[in-house]
């Protein structure tokens, strides 16, 4: 059974020592502090363990001129961490109890963690360029749901590229073909005589009747007897008006 | 009480090879300040996580220490596998955590041997360094390097131990615990061993507490804390594990509590080499860190516990690698047991908290 946990919390500057106060209290184990270099400044991470479980306190973007206070007066072990943070990140850690004054690490070149290489910037870069992708992608994404536009109508061949077509097939297949594009030309006429609203005042006697004439008998019957119907009401509703 | 002098202690001396220097301020013959220095051998390589991929670094984090290599590439992996949601097969733990308990047995046996050789048992620092070349043989015959194994990858392992290897482990590790148990009954039974050992350098277990010490300098002081008992991988798997603690806290709990720590590794060895089960060794690990994504670890080392950190920022490089290593934590405690002490047991005392000045150094 695994009884290791971790969380990470964010801190305020102010309240690092208040915090480290409080958890000397109630029996925390101090474990480290870390800083990370970011653009916008150091973070710092402060660890405290207790029963499995360890709590990472991070306290974001420490500028230049902000003092930390030190947390040695509580956990002296914290010595070490601050005098390193010090010395690699140049943050001003107050009151340390074993403060090395900058001499912790002979080093050749002061903050040398906070040097940016050419290889992060590279990466923050990329990870910049990354993350604006997603979020152009996610901003596109969220407008096309908000206004859904009407799917693009497909460009298909024209009357002149089919014949074309069917012309340099053999002629059995062309005859088949063309057969077959008469039965769906008329199927979706019958279709749109059948979804069509009411024809609209718009449409003359004749225009009706030529659409008529374009179905089958059989249909075509039913269409005009519809029709007569259709007429008959609506001349006895007008007598009745009247 | 006589005038105040400061004896400087390192960063060359011959009871402690790595560059360790105390500022020892001497009333008489008695310590009554300290003052330790480390950073004269400070390699940055934390930094070089900047220019090298998530696999590469394996190999720098490994290098940190060769004492505490394995150790190093397994706390390295499990972090970034925790930072990426990679789970890794349950085999390839088992395996892990059987290559690091050799590293601990062959450390603890290094340890003893340069104890042995402080307080002038030579033949025992002989018999300690003859015992840790077997193992250090088990690591060539399964991973094909006796210091730094580069076994582990992020993802799994890339070797497995058949049968027959895991058959010579055991056989070994059984040859190895015979001749251990004498020279270990040898050394705490040895008169001139505890005339140098009991009631020196003593830390009580408030003090340990206080000073959030860590692996057998804080077992040694009755505070029972060992990462090993929180279950982590293949540890969740053992029938019962229970810390090894000692209630002195003196220089002598310190070596029991060491010594008893070899054979308890024999036993975690043999139980999972028992019950390993069968599978795949790796998972395959694709992409990247995710930007801002940041993940902790803790893994006991043979000197305590040893804190990991990664932050990754997007791409393959991680934005921050971050290692505390034991000895880091135990400075403090260090300089509360050498207060008081007389100027002859410092050395008895720094080398019985055995530290790791390499992996302080990273």
């Amino acid at each position: 059974m695994d009884r290791f946990s971790q969380v990470f919390n964010e801190v305020p500057l102010a309240e690092v020592h208040d915090l480290a106060a409080r958890r000397a209290e109630e029996g925390w184990r101090y474990v480290q502090i870390l800083a990370v270099n970011t653009e916008e400044g150091i973070d710092l991470v402060y660890s405290y363990m207790k029963d499995g479980l360890l709590e990472n306190d991070t306290v974001a973007a420490v500028g230049a001129d902000d003092a930390v206070p030190s947390i040695t007066d509580l956990f002296l072990e914290a010595f070490v961490c601050e005098n390193e943070i010090h010395d690699l990140y140049g943050v001003a850690i107050e009151n340390i109890a074993i403060d090395f004054g900058g001499m912790f690490y002979q080093l050749a070149e002061k903050a040398p963690m906070t040097v940016v290489s050419p290889e992060q910037l590279a990466a923050r870069e990329k990870a910049k360029k990354i993350a604006a992708a997603k979020a152009a992608k996610e901003a596109a994404a969220q407008k096309e749901q908000a206004a859904p536009a009407a799917p693009a109508a497909v460009a298909g061949p024209t009357e002149e590229e089919i014949q074309a077509k069917i012309a340099g097939l053999d002629p059995e297949k062309a005859a088949k073909v063309r057969a077959a594009m008469e039965a769906k030309a008329k199927k979706a006429a019958a279709a749109a005589v059948e979804t069509a609203p009411a024809p609209s005042a718009a449409l003359t006697e004749e225009e009706i009747q030529a659409k008529i004439a374009g179905l089958d008998p059989e249909k075509a019957a039913k269409v005009r007897a519809a029709l007569e119907s259709k007429a008959a009401k609506a001349a006895k509703t007008e007598g009745k008006g009247e | 009480m006589g005038k105040a002098t400061v004896i400087p202690f390192g960063p060359q001396h011959p009871v402690l090879p790595e560059p360790l220097h105390l500022d020892l301020v001497v009333q008489d013959e008695t310590v009554v300040d300290v003052l330790p220095q480390i950073g004269f051998v400070h390699r940055g390589l934390e930094k070089l996580v900047e220019t090298r991929d998530y696999n590469q670094f394996i190999y720098i984090a490994e290098r940190i220490c060769g004492i505490c290599a394995t150790g190093h590439s397994i706390g390295y992996a499990e972090t970034v596998e925790s930072l990426m949601g990679v789970e890794v097969p349950k085999r390839a733990e088992y395996l892990r955590i059987i290559w690091h308990e050799l590293s601990r047995v062959h450390s603890h046996l290094l340890w003893l041997g340069l104890a042995a050789d402080a307080f002038g048992f030579e033949s025992m620092f002989m018999h300690c360094w003859r015992l840790r070349e077997r193992v250090l043989d088990l690591f060539e015959k399964t991973t094909g390097g006796r210091v730094i194994l580069s076994v582990v990858k992020v993802g799994g392992v890339v070797r497995d131990i058949d049968a027959t290897q895991m058959a010579e482990i055991i056989s070994v590790l059984d040859g190895l615990k015979d001749d251990y148990t004498k020279i270990m009954n040898t050394l705490l039974t040895d008169t001139s061993v505890k005339n140098r050992t009991v009631g020196v350098g003593h830390i009580s277990t408030e003090d340990a507490r206080s000073l959030s010490m860590v692996g057998p300098f804080a077992r040694a002081s009755n505070l029972p804390y060992d990462v090993r008992s929180f279950g982590k991988g293949a540890y969740g798997d053992l029938a019962d594990f229970q810390p090894i603690v000692a209630t002195e806290g003196d220089c002598y709990a310190r070596v029991k509590v060491r010594c008893l720590e070899v054979l308890q590794s024999i036993e975690i060895i043999k139980e999972l080499a028992a019950k390993i089960p069968a599978g795949d060794i790796e998972v395959a690990v694709k992409g990247a860190p995710a930007d801002g994504a940041q993940a902790s670890n803790v893994l006991e080392q043979p000197r305590g516990e040893c804190y990991y950190y990664a932050r990754g920022n997007g791409s393959k490089n991680l934005e921050r690698m971050r290692i505390r290593t034991p000895t880091s934590q135990n400075l403090a405690g260090m300089t509360v047991a050498l207060k008081g002490c007389d100027l002859a047991d410092v050395n008895m005392i720094i080398l019985t908290i055995d530290p790791c000045i390499s992996c302080t150094e990273r």
